[in-house]
């Protein structure tokens, strides 16, 4: 705040204020702090008398009154303490920076109850003579912060928010929202040179349009030397270490106006000053003592041919002021934004110069910085010379501009009733000219606005509205035609899908990474498959896309596993496939239900208590709820042969169920067991081996089928006939056949058949099986007898016998 | 006989009265009153009787028959009414031993509350929207006027699937709103939740995958105030009580002005972990769409008149959302695929 008190008149205002309105009207103040907020608990004290400590030659021993009843002993091992001084003083129990907690101490035998701080110790500076020495006139046992006027506090705004604001990356840019905001003058800053020798300045030149424009001035008869303190204190507070003063000036003018800019040692740029784009193989060795390969997209200034600096960047190492420098070469210019962004991010360095360059900087305030540099320079050091006028070159142009903006088209944007004399003032207050012409305003666009910020009405309708206040824009009820929104064919499946998989099946859904580690991919043995990669993954191996939900869910079987018998987890999701890229470079996009059933090896034998079995149960159950049902020419078929089986299946317990889309033969659902092997590397052995089942169901696929929406069938009004059949079969012969054979030997009477047993072992033929089922007969228009019966028996058993098997038992129920 | 017939009825109705249980009982009755029980057997005997005795006999041993009957009947309905009341007995009851349920199954928490938002904005006639999330570079940053070399792409981290950064996963869920504009005609109102990505050292509060809920509203005369008065409405449904909110400066390349919307923290009043002790949360980023976003999105169609158009856009985030309403402390469970966290939330 003292910063931006240099630009604008803050009296009234408070830190709390400042920080509410800059974040309502400007830019979000992520954070508001005390500077070196330790300095209230620190104290002067004056030291009455200073000793030798007995045992040991480079302590004194003090007697410091901090203004309490009782001085206070200390031992203070600086050798510029003295009595009569006034010092800044921790006391038993304060903090210092570092989480340093002052103790009573016994130092040497001697008792010591405080430290004498130096400025460093309170990080306020780099002093190292020894401890802080204070003015006199101060009151004892006032805070130091109090006594010398350290009391500031630091605005913290986030660069991100500032993005689009060149002008605000400096303190006077803040310095004249807050100016505007609270409508106050912005203080004039004195932009004038002092008076410049007769010399010839270092030629310039300029070789490409990257750089804009250049200016060079020469500076004599400079001295490196630390900076004075108020300096000092402005650069911590925004957490900049001072070096020294050429340093810290250059800093300053930075950090104060937003302009980046440099100091040559004139020596080391004797040859004069080339811009111009490096070569293939060229190198620098930048101000960081690194080597770095520059290329033809580049920009360096160079003396004579030699590179001085990565413009906008950082400087050269060679050509950097040393402790001895006296005559200096000034660089203010103007750089391409995108040059200088490239090249930053080329090399890998990003400076506060190249973050400002890359925000496009007002070329107009190029000789405006030089002079703030030349004139707070020459107030620390009066002797300073300029031998020659800057030479200031370029082909830059002023970026000022004039917008025109209708007066109702702000209000209607914005909904507010302002004037037009009203919106002219809130602009002219930050530094907008503007005419009234009509109900036009005729606005002309100061050049640091006009780089890249304000260039159309709308911007302006920004500044307007802004400054008015968006909090205090009334809300209006949205009124538009009443028409059911469209709903999504895809989004509606979705909902359906997880409900009744979550509801129904009690599945828990999953929402796992669109990426999958090659780690996982190569456990399932599928990492060849063809993936969309990212170029730049958050983890090595960490890349690829995935083109199924699937292997998702299996990784996650294990760690569930851990915790849970038995997992039950589904996902619906998207997946990519490179194979399938539009001409616009856009991978193809499959939308999927993947499932994982995973549960302890079960001792139940029967035929469909296997994870596998059971979750081909809540499929079906899920696409008979969906309005798919698995008789209606939709078959399940064991894969195998020519198929291509997914790396994490096993290829003897893979089945698919297959619907034709546009005369192609499409998978709609394809389930597995899990592979033994792929089983075995997801680690699933020991007491975590499991019986693992996955599904992926394409949403794609049943969006493409023709809708069965449930149908009645009225109830009969005659009792079934409950029959059980057991037909010993060959292995070959598929249930779902046999059980088309029964269906067709009822003749229309089966009303329901449920497979309850299937049996392989003794008693039966070599190569056959047993498939018991009950079944319920009815008739539409009586009540069944047992010549009926009979009748449908003999036409089972000769279907049997037809099967190659036969009928083994039968027995009617009830 | 009749002193035989008395003494039987004496000694029945005490065993009547004795009996303890519905068994007991119907084994009595069929020794009184069976077939071949001691009433039957009596009755039969009558024609052995001597000819005075056989009228009063017979009908002693009758009304003796409906005395025990009606004995008997009695006695069950009593026994009966025991055993009912014996199954009211609460002794032993414990209604805190686990009983059998069906399996856990339920919706992921950002399902759950996508849902509710989808719901609130399709009953004010928003059209829900899905988008890729593999997406070209064009409508992620291009027309959504973020070209090639602006200095925001930095800001977001983006993961790239080329070298020649032509297809990127998506930062936002703002490409949908170019592809909104490509479709639909004006007036038009849509949401599009979705997953998004950005290139992001994971931590509790920070992931790489994360969900968006974008906004869209293009027609004629939209306002500022439209917008506030809509993202006040979708608060006040989803925390069901008005909440103080504001609306200050931000930047988004694609809306001009941009806006920061936000809410006063309903979780505190003077500062939390929820709101890092601010008091506000920033709930999402709006502004009135760019002018020059109207212009890429509806190039090319001839039926729109895009001078005549204004619109706003908005985007949240999701997660951040389902954390507030559950408590959640660490973003990564979210994407985890952790059941002992799955099963926190049924629904
Ligand atoms: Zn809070």
């Amino acid at each position: 705040m003292k910063w931006l008190a240099r630009h604008v008149d803050l009296e009234g205002i408070t830190p709390e204020d400042l920080a509410r309105e800059i974040t309502l009207r400007t830019a979000e103040v992520e954070g508001l702090e005390r500077f070196a907020a330790h300095l209230d608990d620190v104290v002067v004290g004056h030291v009455q008398s200073r000793e030798q400590h007995p045992d040991a030659d480079k302590l004194s021993v003090c007697t410091v009154d901090v203004g309490g009843e009782e001085p206070l002993q200390i031992v203070c091992g600086a050798p510029n303490v003295d009595a009569g001084q006034n010092v800044a003083v921790a006391q038993v129990g304060t903090r210092l920076p570092g989480d340093f907690k002052i103790k009573k101490a016994k130092i040497r035998g001697v008792e010591s109850r405080g430290m004498i701080c130096s400025v460093r110790e309170l990080e306020l500076g780099e002093d190292h003579d020894g401890i802080w020495v204070l003015p006199e006139d101060l009151q004892r046992g006032a805070s130091v912060s109090e006594a010398m006027d350290l009391v500031d506090w630091v605005i913290e705004i986030d660069n991100k928010s500032l993005t689009h604001r060149p002008d605000l990356w400096g303190h006077r840019g803040i310095a004249a929202e807050v100016a505007a905001i609270f409508g106050r003058e912005l203080r004039e800053l004195d932009t004038s040179l002092p008076e410049t020798g007769e010399e010839p300045g270092l030629p310039v030149e300029i070789s490409d349009l990257a750089c804009g424009r250049y200016l060079a001035l020469a500076i004599d008869d400079v001295r490196v030397e630390p900076s004075p303190e108020w300096l000092q204190r402005l650069l911590l507070a925004v957490g900049q270490r001072p070096l020294d003063l050429l340093v810290d000036i250059s800093n300053f003018v930075m950090l104060d106006l937003g302009q980046p800019n440099h100091l040559f040692d004139r020596a080391q740029v004797s040859a004069g000053i080339k811009v111009r784009m490096g070569a293939d193989g060229e190198t620098i060795t930048t101000l960081d003592e690194e080597e770095r390969k520059v290329g033809i997209e580049d920009l360096l200034i160079c003396s004579g041919d030699t590179p001085v600096a990565l413009a906008g960047v950082m400087g050269g190492e060679g050509s950097k002021v040393a402790p001895e420098t006296t005559s200096l070469l000034l660089e203010v210019a103007s750089f391409d934004a995108t040059t200088v962004r490239r090249t930053a991010s080329r090399v890998g360095l990003r400076t506060d110069s190249s973050a400002r360059f890359e925000k496009s900087l007002d070329p107009c305030m190029v000789p405006d910085a030089a002079a703030h540099l030349v004139r707070t320079l020459q107030s620390i050091q009066p002797d300073l010379k300029l031998p020659s006028a800057p030479v200031d070159v370029g082909a830059w142009e002023d970026p000022s501009k004039l917008v025109s903006l209708e007066g109702e088209f702000a209000r209607s944007l914005l909904g507010v009733e302002l004037s037009d004399e009203e919106m002219a003032e809130s602009l002219r207050s930050l530094r907008f000219g503007v005419e009234l012409d009509g109900g036009v305003l005729r606005v002309s666009v100061p050049s640091y606005r006009a780089t890249k910020d304000v260039g159309e009405p709308v911007d302006l309708v920004e500044e307007i509205g802004r400054m008015h206040g968006y909090f205090q824009i009334p809300g209006k009820r949205l009124i538009a035609e009443v028409s059911p929104p469209a709903r999504d064919p895809r989004q509606v499946l979705t909902a359906r899908i997880q409900d009744r998989l979550s509801g129904g099946a009690r599945f828990s859904e999953a929402l796992c990474y669109s990426f999958q580690s090659d780690e996982l991919l190569e456990r399932l043995g599928i990492a060849d498959e063809p993936r969309v990669r990212v170029v730049n993954p958050v983890a090595e191996g960490e890349a690829s896309v995935r083109r199924s939900v699937v292997p998702s869910l299996l990784g996650r079987v294990e760690i569930n596993r851990r915790n849970r018998d038995e997992v039950r987890l589904f996902e619906v999701g998207k997946g990519y496939l490179p194979e399938l890229t539009d001409e616009r470079g856009q991978p193809g996009e499959i939308h999927e239900a993947g499932l994982v059933l995973a549960s302890p090896r079960s001792k139940d034998a029967a035929f469909n208590a296997s994870a596998r079995a059971r979750l081909q149960g809540v499929i079906e159950d899920l696409l008979r709820s969906l309005g798919v049902s698995i008789e209606a020419g939709l078959r399940w078929r064991a894969l195998g042969g020519e198929d291509l089986v997914p790396g994490w299946a096993n290829p003897g317990r893979a089945q698919v169920l297959e619907v034709s889309v546009d005369d192609e033969c499409v998978a709609l659902c394809l389930l597995a067991e899990l592979d033994p092997g792929c089983a075995r590397s997801l680690g699933l052995v020991d007491e975590l081996a499991s019986d693992v089942a996955a599904a992926g169901l394409s949403l794609d696929a049943l969006l493409s089928m023709p809708k069965a929406p449930a149908s009645y069938r009225p109830l009969p009004k005659f009792p079934g006939a409950k029959v059980d059949v057991a037909l010993s079969l060959p292995v070959e012969v598929a249930c779902a056949d046999a059980e088309l054979e029964l269906e067709r030997s009822g003749k229309g009477l089966v009303a329901s058949m449920e497979l309850f047993d299937v049996y392989e072992g003794p008693n039966l033929p070599e190569g056959q099986r047993s498939l018991a089922w009950h079944l319920v007969l009815e008739a539409k228009d009586r009540t069944l007898d047992e010549g009926d019966l009979k009748k449908f028996l003999g036409r089972v058993e000769r279907a049997a016998e037809r099967l190659g098997g036969a009928l083994r038992r039968e027995s009617t129920v009830g | 006989m009749l002193e035989r017939l008395e003494s039987l009825r004496q000694d029945a109705l005490a065993r009547v009265a004795e009996a303890t249980d519905a068994e007991a009982l119907r084994v009595l009755e069929k020794e009184l009153l069976g077939k071949e029980g001691v009433i039957s057997e009596i009755l039969a005997a009558i024609p052995t009787l001597p000819q005075e005795e056989r009228r009063d006999t017979g009908r002693g041993a009758n009304a003796l028959k409906g005395e025990l009957l009606e004995a008997i009947g009695s006695k069950r309905a009593l026994l009966d009414e025991a055993l009912v009341e014996a199954l009211r007995d609460g002794g032993g009851f414990d209604p805190t031993l686990p009983p059998a349920t069906p399996a856990r199954g339920g919706l992921h928490p950002i399902t759950q509350v996508r849902r509710e938002v989808e719901a609130i904005f399709t009953s004010m006639g928003y059209e829900v929207l899905d988008g890729p999330e593999v997406e070209l570079d064009y409508y992620n940053f291009q027309a959504l006027n973020v070209p090639v070399d602006h200095p925001s792409r930095e800001l977001q981290d983006t993961f790239y699937c080329d070298d020649s950064h032509t297809v990127v996963m998506r930062t936002q869920t703002s490409p949908v709103q170019i592809r909104a504009m490509e479709r639909l005609k004006p007036p038009f109102r849509v949401i599009a939740p979705g997953r998004v990505f950005r290139n992001e050292e994971q931590d509790a509060t920070h992931e790489h995958t994360f969900h968006q809920v974008e906004g869209l509203v293009v027609g004629e005369d939209i306002q500022v105030g439209h917008l506030t008065w809509t993202l006040r409405r979708l608060l006040n449904e989803l925390f069901e009580r008005e909440l103080e909110v504001r609306l200050r400066p931000g930047y988004f390349p694609f809306v001009e002005p941009g806006f920061e919307f936000d809410v006063r923290c309903p979780f505190c009043e003077d500062g939390c972990r929820v709101c890092s002790q601010t008091t506000w949360i920033e709930f999402c980023g709006c502004g009135m769409v760019q002018p020059c976003v109207l212009e890429a999105g509806f190039s090319g169609r001839e039926d729109v008149d895009v001078s005549k158009l204004t619109g706003f856009a908005f985007g949240f985030g999701l997660d951040r959302l389902v954390m507030m309403r559950f408590g959640i402390d660490d973003i990564r469970n979210l994407m985890g695929g952790d059941l002992r966290f799955l099963e926190q939330f049924p629904c």
